[in-house]
């Protein structure tokens, strides 16, 4: 394959993790944040989801009591922003890395629920479903994690590329000037 | 707010310890939340069966609250001989005991316990007690809604049930979602 369509197949590539991980994130913070079966959207509403939510947060008992309800209420709207941000493909750099500390983050904390034995749902996309297993950790392990680091790699190699073409531009430049 | 709990779980010791009893003198005592207790008595604790039978036969006396702290109060004393009345008759006044008795007069152990879903709870009682069908039935809701385990709870609003959550919960946060329920 040619460099340039490599390099093509390679934007390709990464607009479609940007896409399915921003939809990922979307979904996921849509589903803690929508108003649960049979009330209706309204501001209080979305504000005893996130206490549902955060009644799920510390069920894993990882987070002492004071930084549970915070939590609960900023990650959802971190999910989205996170998920709006990679789809529009700005700074991917900063967002790849985020997207992949918030995995890392989400895989550390089933592992730990499910080291300690804990029968606790994971209320990743929403309330309710089984414990906690290796199924939920091999979906984010396996499937979102690796969007996630494409896209990291990936960006951080368009950049040195980018940053390459903009020297050689420079030098030739200076050259013509010569 | 239902609640499904086994008298031998010490994470149920735990919920009631540190959230339940804030929900009780809190919200409802003061006529805000309806909290229904429900037996979830695990086939792995030996005695939480014939735990159940006493905490209901008290509740036929009026006495399930004084009784339900005893039974958690106590739980690693008796959890370890199954001497259970012992603790009971000293949370109520004698005659409320003597009528609590007379309930469980002509059982004994097995008593129905959560063994599985295909199980029915009262296979294998021999010597049932009265309440041993409201032990079932408890169990047979607990079956139907998947419960992993004890402590769980279902949160009921306006007639739609949220999902189970399938462990104990810090009073704050719970507090917080009654809070949000209330104000809506």
């Amino acid at each position: 394959m040619e460099p340039s369509s490599r390099a093509k197949a390679w934007k390709w590539v990464m607009l479609a993790c940007r896409i399915a991980l921003g939809i990922i994130f979307i979904v996921a913070a849509v589903s803690k944040i929508k108003p649960l079966q049979g009330l209706p959207w309204s501001v209080a509403s979305v504000k005893t989801s996130l206490a549902m939510f955060a009644m799920g947060i510390d069920s894993y008992q990882i987070l002492p009591a004071w930084a549970v309800t915070p939590f609960a209420q900023i990650l959802p709207f971190f999910e989205l922003f996170l998920g709006l941000w990679l789809i529009s493909g700005i700074a991917l750099r900063v967002s790849s890395i985020l997207s992949t500390l918030a995995l890392c983050g989400f895989i550390a904390a089933m592992a730990s629920v499910w080291h300690r034995g804990l029968t606790v749902t994971c209320g990743c996309f929403g309330q309710g479903g089984p414990p906690i297993g290796p199924k939920d950790m091999l979906r984010d392990g396996l499937l979102f994690l690796p969007l996630s680091l494409v896209l990291l790699v990936g960006s951080f190699i368009l950049a040195k590329k980018s940053h390459a073409a903009s020297a050689r531009a420079a030098a030739a430049i200076a050259q013509a000037g010569d | 707010m239902d609640v499904f709990s086994d008298y031998q779980c010490p994470y149920c010791r735990a919920f009631y310890d540190q959230t339940l009893r804030s929900v009780i003198a809190d919200y409802v005592s003061t006529g805000k939340v309806y909290l229904v207790h429900h037996d979830f008595p695990l086939v792995l604790h030996k005695y939480s069966g014939e735990a159940a039978r006493w905490a209901n036969a008290c509740a036929e006396v009026g006495e399930f609250g004084p009784a339900e702290a005893a039974l958690y109060d106590n739980q690693d004393e008796w959890g370890a001989n199954g001497n259970i009345a012992k603790y009971i008759s000293a949370a109520m006044p004698a005659g409320d005991f003597r009528r609590v008795e007379a309930i469980m007069r002509g059982s004994a152990m097995p008593a129905p316990q959560a063994t599985g879903s295909s199980v029915d709870p009262m296979a294998g009682v021999s010597h049932p007690c009265s309440m041993d069908t409201y032990i079932a039935e408890d169990i047979k809701a607990g079956y139907q809604l998947s419960l992993p385990g004890t402590p769980d709870f279902v949160i009921t609003y306006k007639g739609h049930a949220f999902a189970p959550i399938d462990t104990g919960v810090s009073w704050p946060v719970l507090k917080q979602l009654f809070d949000t329920l209330l104000k809506q």
